[in-house]
């Protein structure tokens, strides 16, 4: 008996997160042929590079006693979750420019939005295996990990974005990292 | 109106089992075959299994025994075409986007494997409610299992292409969506007549799973008959305001 209503209740949450699913995905679509496809949120590589620096962890553990370091830490790996979340939304939004741009005739702008839209796939991935990663190092403060692949796949399809942005609209520059704070 | 054997009943047995056969013959004449040859078998298993076991339900010299192991030799087959279905609409899915090929096939596979060791504990741990028809039992928790998986796997399909932000193909869509539905709510029945919860209102339940695989027949032909709107196929420029930030972004970046 307990057994079934636990099916039960499994089998609502599923089909209710299917159904809500394919809304957002028809509504997505629908948002698509008006031409709306979401916006990026500029972000600033550098500091994301120096929340993940080692050498600056490593700088921080040797100044500061053990209980101030996890506390910096866990700042710090909340900032560096923020930026990572930021990272894989514009990934995500970057997707579906792509896709759309894939359907022009021009050889050189499919090309170009095939490139961006593997690039930031690769991105999406890696950018939810950090995110996983930095919440499992919140729980270990002390344990290390390598972020540093996000920030340069993120750099890669900043490139991959101007070059199509380029090719779109020859008069307008694009660019997804916003340069660091003077 | 709601016993074995009414009108209704009959209908909701025969009735979604002859528009899948005519759906078949749809798909075959418009070349959808092609596209969706698993899906196609699918059908054509489906129909062709409801037919026999509808035959032999109401024909009187069929036994109950014969009855039921016909069901579970159906059951079993089904449900490796099912599983071919769930890596057609992944494949349809990641068919333009190589990139997450690798990682995709490792994901579906590994939930594969979850949720077919979920499904061998679960029916571990259902108990043999007719003691007088063990087949029927047996051939309850095979469902059930059954289902646990397709039910897993659907959802892993919306999952994963909700996470990657992947829009479907309007017709693999289609097809998703009413699988979704039938696959979670045949999980929901096939574990409420397995653990024998109505007891002896249990037919209920052969009505809501016929009702729900009747509607989804008909989402099918909705989405793989009826003609869509043709998305746009102008190149999508990026929205205006951050191109305008990024320029001038750009431009300071270049005067230092």
């Amino acid at each position: 008996m307990i057994l079934a209503i636990v099916l039960v209740i499994a089998a609502i949450v599923a089909l209710g997160t299917i159904l809500r699913l394919a809304t957002i995905q028809h509504l997505q679509v629908s948002r698509e042929r008006a031409g709306q496809v979401g916006s990026i949120r500029p972000i600033d590589i550098e500091a994301f590079r120096n929340l993940v620096d080692s050498a600056e962890d490593e700088y921080l553990r040797r100044r500061l006693s053990p209980t101030e370091f996890r506390v910096v830490r866990r700042t710090r790996l909340r900032a560096m979750a923020a930026y990572v979340q930021a990272v894989g939304e514009n990934a995500a939004v970057l997707v579906r420019v792509g896709e759309l741009a894939l359907a022009s005739g021009d050889p050189r702008i499919a090309g170009a939005s095939q490139q961006l839209v593997n690039d930031a796939l690769l991105l999406r991935r890696n950018a939810t295996v950090a995110l996983a990663r930095i919440y499992f190092a919140l729980a270990w403060p002390y344990s290390s990990f390598a972020a540093v692949r996000v920030a340069d796949r993120y750099e890669r399809l900043s490139g991959s974005a101007m070059l199509l942005g380029r090719l779109q609209n020859p008069a307008v520059a694009v660019r997804l990292s916003a340069p660091r704070a003077r | 109106m709601l016993q074995p054997h009414s009108l209704l009943w009959h209908y909701l047995w025969i009735g979604p089992q002859v528009l899948q056969a005519a759906l078949v013959v749809f798909l075959w004449r418009s070349g959808l075959h092609r596209t969706y040859p698993v899906f196609l078998t699918y059908l054509a298993f489906g129909a062709t299994e409801g037919f026999i076991l509808y035959g032999m339900d109401v024909l009187p010299w069929v036994s109950a025994q014969m009855f039921w192991e016909a069901f579970c030799v159906g059951a079993v087959i089904e449900g490796i075409i099912k599983f071919c279905v769930v890596g057609e609409l992944f494949f349809q899915l990641l068919r333009s986007r190589p990139t997450l090929a690798k990682v995709g096939s490792r994901l579906i596979s590994g939930a594969g494997a979850s949720l077919i060791l979920l499904a061998v504990a679960v029916a571990a741990y259902t108990p043999i409610v007719h003691r007088q028809a063990v087949l029927m039992s047996r051939a309850h928790i095979l469902l059930q299992s059954s289902y646990v998986i397709d039910c897993g796997l659907a959802l892993f399909l919306f999952l994963f292409a909700a996470h990657f932000k992947l829009v479907w193909d309007h017709r693999a869509f289609g097809i998703a969506v009413g699988l979704g539905i039938v696959w979670c709510e045949h999980m929901a029945g096939w574990a409420l007549s397995a653990n024998g919860v109505l007891h002896d209102k249990s037919y209920l339940l052969d009505f809501l799973n016929m009702a729900t695989f009747h509607v989804c027949v008909l989402i099918w032909f909705y989405f793989l008959l009826v003609p869509h709107k043709v998305t746009t196929t102008s190149a999508v420029s990026l929205p205006e305001n951050n191109l305008d930030i990024w320029n001038r972004e750009l431009e300071r970046l270049l005067q230092q």
